[in-house]
């Protein structure tokens, strides 16, 4: 595999819904490399999802393209995994079988299934919740159930949806700090994770890369990189900096 | 003797009342099936969605019990003896059922998150897969919910047909306890009546505690946050059906904009601004949208009666109909008679409501038919004795669902009109006319088109049962043309009068509504606040 390769292009996606004149999206690009956390900030309403759907292969952009390993997106494909933002557990499974869920596209045995499912819960602190139903879980828990179900089939790529923004603060703090430690300590390690946020700390806090949206339609405004070590220091100089110049661009 | 006479009949209702409820536990299992696949069909298809929705509520509206003789003859011609009688009996509580399951599973899969429906693309989900763990795990509590409401529906239609082939010995239905009350009622066995009908009552209860409160608790863990589901069947159990109508819906959009209103009047929720026009567009374009289905069908129903020359007895069937037409209008009427002060009652005058529901629900759920035998003997020998137990019947049949559909609605009410009551002592005629009326209208207007169907089901029944001599009326029509010969021809003829008549009447209901209340008050409410 070329090591130039982009994981995930974006080039240049448009998208507008079916009878709304107005674009949702104009002409965005950007991409996210091996090992690299790309965060898109943009304010509510502005496009984030459907730009991630797109991405997803769940809708079908109107004009551009999204290269996954040199392959466009058509449609869903096994390496690309998604964590929701309202968690979408089906009540009516147990936690496990949701878990096993997240490979279902995978071509192996049930007890192999049952196995790696076991693991991923594991990994994000839930081992002897495997019987119970998502309904006897907190917010943060549920989300971890979530998050296991996407990372159970060993993706290379991995989406978010403003996945902490349904949490409230404290436990949304405590799974910032978890999903880093989670991620790198799998196996098979994700190449990149793409979350989208409008939490602006929230993505100088975990990112490489923040991708700054404008509203209506969006556009990539700017693109900002982020190089400091982890953990990093939220009352840090330039840390707070960062913060900054985001908000600046935000409300330019 | 006589205490093996007892137990004898005690051992014959027993398992009459079996067979009865097993007719009733397969028609429940077909019609839950076959609304999961249309159900579901028509949620994820739009284009499917697009027709089956019409149709479905069309259906609903048309007294499917007038077909009932017709349908026996042709499942007859089909199975020989028991099993096309049986079958036609299922079908018939088939056609009763079906139609709010598949709406309650059709709305289940709309409301449904749409990131569920990602999920199964994202994992490449197989068909078989996304109908187990997706589509019917959704529907689920909705399912259960409305076989609640189904199961009360289908008790009605059961009991009736077993009593409609009671009198004919052509097609009779065996084993039936519709049909064994019938024979005590009509030989003056009033004991064993009672205790067909006591052992009816104890199969209900025994049903909804052993049957459906276990389900209901099964699925409410299928509900996204656990919620109490139970609470919510309760309270849909009757009304649910009024609730599927789309004329519903159109009516519940009107009644927002009256919720509004109210709120308004009370005081409360000052600076919301309603806009009064924008929702009226909305809806009458809605409403039009219905009545050009309506008068389409309409249009077609006249040109195959047109086509199919109905000759001497037009004028006869034309007098029918107006008689039962009067009779069941007349009959809504006592029912709102009833309905008012009993709803303002249990409403606003008394801390005892959830009693009394849990009292009527009780009540409810035994087919006003089922009284049927036993009023007829009563009566037997008094004049004008068949016109009022024509009259008792319809009226039992009706006045629940305005009953009910109003301490439905009347939940929604804010809480501050019952404190602005009791704050400034609003008593007699102006609480009534500022505060009682008010409240209970929406929830009687969308009441008043369920009952008025079921009362013109009741006609049907109710003249064509052998012991009663009404003067003329559609049912006792079609009864005898049953009897004459050549009948199948002229019999299609009448079905066909009668589907137009079922839609003529929905059409006047919500036209009159229209006119009467809901343009009424929007020019109100827009003069208030304009
Ligand atoms: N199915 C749809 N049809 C029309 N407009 C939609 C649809 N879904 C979302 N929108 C609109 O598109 C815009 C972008 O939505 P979304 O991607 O969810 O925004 P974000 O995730 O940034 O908050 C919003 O203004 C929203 O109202
Ligand atoms: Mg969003």
């Amino acid at each position: 595999m070329d090591s130039l390769m982009h994981i995930i292009e974006v080039r240049n996606v448009s998208f507008s819904f079916e009878g709304v004149a107005a674009k949702v999206i104009d002409n965005v690009s950007f991409h996210a490399d091996r090992g690299e956390f790309v965060s898109v900030i943009g304010p509510s309403g502005c496009g984030k999802s459907t730009l991630l759907r797109i991405i997803a292969g769940l809708i079908r952009q109107e004009r551009g393209k999204v290269i996954h390993l040199g392959d466009e997106i058509e449609g869903p494909v096994k390496g690309i995994s998604f964590v929701f933002q309202d968690f979408a557990l089906l009540p009516w499974l147990t936690n496990i079988e949701n878990v096993k869920l997240g490979c279902s596209m995978l071509d192996i045995s049930e007890t192999e299934r049952m196995r790696k499912a076991l693991m991923e819960l594991e990994d994000v602190g839930l081992s002897g919740f495997e019987n119970s139903y998502p309904n006897v879980l907190s917010g943060g828990m549920k989300q971890r159930v979530g998050i296991a179900r996407a990372l159970v089939s060993d993706p290379d790529v991995l989406l978010m949806d403003e996945p902490f923004s349904s949490l409230d603060e404290l436990t949304a703090e405590i799974l910032r700090k978890d999903i880093l430690y989670i991620l790198k300590s799998k196996d098979l390690p994700v190449s990149s994770v793409i979350m989208i946020t409008h939490n602006v700390e929230e993505a100088v806090e975990l990112s490489d890369k923040i991708v700054i949206l404008s509203h209506k339609p969006s556009r990539v405004k700017r693109v900002i990189g982020v190089d400091m070590k982890h953990p990093r220091n939220k009352h840090s100089r330039p840390f707070m900096k960062t913060v900054d110049e985001i908000y600046a661009t935000l409300t330019k | 003797m006589v205490a093996l006479n007892v137990l004898g009949l005690l051992a014959v209702l027993l398992t009459d009342t079996a067979f009865s409820w097993m007719r009733m536990f397969v028609a429940l299992g077909i019609s839950v099936l076959i609304s999961l696949a249309v159900g579901i069909y028509a949620a994820t298809s739009e284009r499917a969605g697009r027709i089956i929705l019409p149709v479905i509520d069309i259906f609903q509206t048309i007294p499917i019990v007038t077909f009932f003789p017709f349908v026996i003859l042709i499942f007859i011609g089909f199975l020989p003896g028991v099993i096309g009688i049986n079958a036609a009996v299922v079908f018939l509580i088939i056609t009763s059922m079906i139609w709010n399951i598949i709406f309650g599973v059709y709305e289940a899969i709309k409301a449904m998150p749409k990131e569920f429906a990602d999920l199964a693309r994202l994992y490449g989900l197989s068909k078989w897969q996304k109908l187990s763990k997706v589509y019917v795990p959704v529907s689920m509590p909705r399912v259960v919910e409305q076989s609640v409401l189904s199961w009360a529906i289908g008790l009605f239609y059961l009991v009736t047909s077993e009593i409609f082939s009671a009198g004919n010995t052509a097609y009779q239905v065996k084993n039936g306890i519709g049909v064994e009350l019938t024979g005590l009622a009509l030989s003056g066995n009033t004991f064993g009546y009672l205790l067909g009908i006591g052992i009816f009552i104890l199969f209900v209860i025994a049903t909804r505690l052993l049957f459906f409160k276990p389900l209901e608790d099964y699925v409410v863990r299928y509900t996204k946050q656990g919620v109490s589901q139970g609470r919510i069947s309760t309270r849909r159990r009757i009304y649910g059906r009024v609730m599927q109508l789309r004329l519903f819906r159109y009516l519940q959009s009107n009644k927002k904009a009256f919720t509004a209103y109210l709120v308004r009047k009370g005081g409360a929720g000052r600076g919301v601004k309603w806009r009064v026009a924008k929702v009226e567009k909305k809806t009458q374009k809605r409403g039009a949208a219905y009545y050009i289905i309506l008068a389409a069908l309409a249009v077609i129903i006249l040109y195959g009666i047109f086509r199919a020359n109905l000759a001497a007895d037009e004028y006869s069937v034309f007098v029918a109909l107006l008689y039962s037409f009067g009779r069941v209008w007349l009959a809504f009427i006592v029912s709102l008679a009833i309905a008012i002060p009993v709803c303002v009652y249990v409403i606003f005058l008394t801390k005892k409501s959830s009693f009394y529901l849990l009292l009527f629900q009780i009540i409810a759920s035994i087919p006003s038919t089922i009284l049927l035998p036993e009023i007829v003997a009563l009566m037997r020998g008094y004049a004008y004795g068949s016109e009022l137990i024509a009259f008792i019947v319809f009226v039992l049949s009706g006045v629940w669902y305005l009953i009910f559909s109003t301490m439905h609605v009347a939940k929604s009410m804010p809480n501050n009109v019952l404190e602005v009551k009791n704050t400034f002592g609003v008593r007699g005629v102006v609480a009534w006319k500022k505060i009682y009326i008010m409240v209970i209208l929406p929830g009687l207007i969308t009441g008043s088109i369920t009952a008025i169907g079921a009362e013109w089901n009741a006609s049907i029944v109710a003249e064509n049962f052998q012991n009663v001599h009404v003067g003329s009326g559609i049912g006792k029509f079609l009864d005898m043309t049953i009897a004459s010969p050549g009948f199948r021809m002229s019999l299609s003829n009448h079905y066909l009068l009668l589907m137009l008549l079922a839609l003529l009447n929905i059409i006047i209901m919500i036209l009159l509504i229209n006119t009467l209340v809901w343009k009424r008050l929007y020019s109100r409410v827009a003069r208030i606040y304009g």
